[in-house]
């Protein structure tokens, strides 16, 4: 169930952005009727229904005590355009989630459904079996109904749920946060870098370099190299971190970026479906193929929320290997010597006969 | 397009996709201050503890003592010497006696040893006298030494004080500097998207004349 969720969200992304209905020739030449005509439909009895109510309590031959009831409709229906309008914002607003580029696919694929239909996407007329209504209900709320192939069942949202769970600051549709962008302002915040490799954005200078003092060094205060094989014979030295160290300094930024998600549980869980669950690069990420990122690990928003404490503890973990691996590891990996002598290619084998003699000495071996 | 999807005029439904538009935009920025202010939060909560340098400094005073304060005269020779005075004398009495002398010599013997017993005396008051002296000279040695302490407690104290509070000012204003920046930043999308949404509401009301002129509705 969750699987076919998925897949049909996935889709919808791939039917939407793949133009190919434009080559759809059965489509081209027939007709789309997108004349949902929502409001016209909503308000078609509306005006009778209020001449009656005004013309009852006017005339006092009201069906309740003192006109109570006939008065409290006729507000209703005063207010109700308004509400309407306000009720279509906020359910588009939501909707409109499903075309972000990040949108986590675990989110009710009839949400993406029903955003095409709102937004007239080829596919979704009412040609193509779809149709969608707004009603007016007697408790004064109103209700917005999705139908059509791909309502199964119909996709239906009440404006008083909704409005209730937007001014609990919940959302219908999951906007998944930019865990890249964050990153990248928490790289400059962690206090590994120098004041002077930040600009005045408080971004990372293009030549931004880890501070010396998390540089690993010998005793004689010279740095501790690692030497990496160029092939060919050749070799170079480069730089090594004491990542403990790095890993000290930057846990309580990692931690405080983590508890400044956690104010919202369902980003939490789209942050984890769509980035942090998985081990993967950044660059799998960019490309969201398929269900790369989605599928087995994911958690369920209708099971996994609230957050236990262990998938909260498991997050915080994992979005530290993530930072670690996606966003530090382009300053600790292959960094080139700052001692310019030390920063040249040499030759391989007498470097590591150089080294293998410089032990003996140091140990007094020879 | 959203004109038939919406139904009612054109401007209606163009202004709802721009109010969703701009609210969407609100809510983001409403997220992102939240966000900010408990990672803020987390931030204010989780520093680490500013130490005190000082603090270890305890009060050492209670190990300064006064050296003389029990100083004892040391009358045991004293009383020895009395001791071989009053033998030395039996012994010179017993001689007097057996080779006949008279009372002469008995007197002059009880002054030799009264004088021997004065010398004795002055010999203990001197002493107690050096005491004394020695005692109230610890004395004022010792206040001095308690007095240097209360003063090191004292320095290190508001040493302590200035350490941690100029620490904590220059830590506590950056935090509050970023705080401001992000937080009114946000605040600031935040009051911008509500603008536009409320621009893109007011367009459409003028729109809603339209809705109730059309047949069926309101009338």
């Amino acid at each position: 169930m969750e699987n076919n969720n998925i897949l049909q969200n996935l889709f919808l992304k791939q039917f939407n952005e793949s133009n190919a209905i434009a080559y759809n020739k059965a489509f081209v030449a027939g007709d789309s009727d997108y004349n949902f005509q929502l409001l016209d439909n909503a308000y078609r009895l509306a005006g009778k229904y209020y001449a009656k109510l005004k013309i009852a309590i006017e005339s006092n031959k009201c069906e309740s005590e003192h006109c109570a009831l006939e008065l409290q409709q006729l507000k209703q229906l005063e207010e109700a355009p308004q509400a309407s309008l306000g009720f279509l914002e906020s359910v588009i607003s939501e909707l409109s989630v499903t075309e972000e580029s990040s949108f986590d696919p675990n989110n009710d694929y009839r949400y993406a459904a029903a955003n095409s239909v709102m937004t007239g996407k080829p596919g979704f007329s009412k040609t193509d079996g779809y149709q969608v209504y707004l009603d007016l209900l007697q408790n004064g709320s109103q209700q917005i109904v999705f139908m059509g192939p791909a309502f199964q069942p119909p996709l239906v949202i009440n404006s008083s749920s909704l409005s209730a769970l937007l001014d609990s600051d919940t959302s219908l549709v999951v906007s998944t946060p930019n865990i890249g962008n964050d990153m990248l302002r928490l790289l400059p915040e962690t206090g590994l870098f120098m004041q002077e490799m930040i600009n005045e954005n408080k971004e990372l200078k293009a030549t931004a370099k880890i501070s010396e003092e998390f540089v690993m060094k010998n005793t004689d205060g010279s740095f501790d190299y690692e030497i990496i094989d160029l092939g060919g014979g050749k070799g170079r030295n480069v730089l090594k971190f004491d990542m403990d160290k790095i890993e000290k300094k930057v846990t309580p930024f990692i931690n405080a970026e983590v508890a400044g998600l956690m104010s919202s549980e369902q980003d939490v869980v789209a942050a984890w479906n769509v980035y942090i669950s998985k081990d993967t690069s950044v660059m799998e990420d960019d490309q969201m193929v398929q269900n790369a990122n989605a599928a087995g690990s994911s958690w369920l928003y209708e099971i996994d929320l609230p957050l236990s404490q262990d998938k909260k503890d498991l997050f915080s973990i994992k979005y530290r290997t993530y930072f670690m691996n996606n966003y530090l590891n382009e300053f600790t990996k292959n960094q080139i010597p700052t001692v310019k002598e030390d920063a040249a290619v040499f030759d391989l084998a007498e470097a590591k006969k150089a080294k293998a003699q410089k032990f003996l000495a140091d140990n007094n071996l020879n | 397009m959203y004109g038939a999807i919406i139904g009612g005029a054109l401007s209606i439904a163009g202004g709802i996709f721009g109010a969703s538009a701009a609210k969407k935009r609100a809510r983001k920025a409403a997220n992102e201050r939240r966000r900010l202010a408990n990672k803020l939060e987390n931030l204010e909560n989780n520093r680490q503890e500013i130490i005190n340098p000082y603090e270890g400094v305890t009060d050492l005073s209670s190990m300064v003592s006064n050296p003389f304060a029990n100083l004892s005269v040391a009358t045991g020779a004293a009383e020895m010497r009395i001791e071989e005075a009053d033998i030395s004398l039996a012994n010179t009495l017993d001689t007097i006696r057996q080779t006949g002398g008279g009372a002469g010599g008995a007197t002059a013997l009880a002054q030799a040893a009264l004088q021997s017993k004065k010398g004795v005396a002055a010999s203990i008051e001197a002493q107690e006298k050096t005491n004394e002296d020695k005692r109230a000279a610890g004395e004022a040695n010792l206040q001095q030494q308690k007095m240097a302490e209360a003063q090191r407690l004292q320095q290190a104290d508001v040493a302590g004080e200035q350490f941690m509070f100029s620490t904590r000012e220059g830590r506590e204003v950056t935090e509050l500097d970023r705080t401001a920046a992000l937080l009114g930043q946000a605040k600031q999308t935040e009051a911008q998207a509500n603008k536009d949404q409320a621009s893109a509401v007011g367009d459409m009301f003028g729109s809603l004349g339209s809705i109730a002129a059309t047949p069926g509705l309101f009338k």
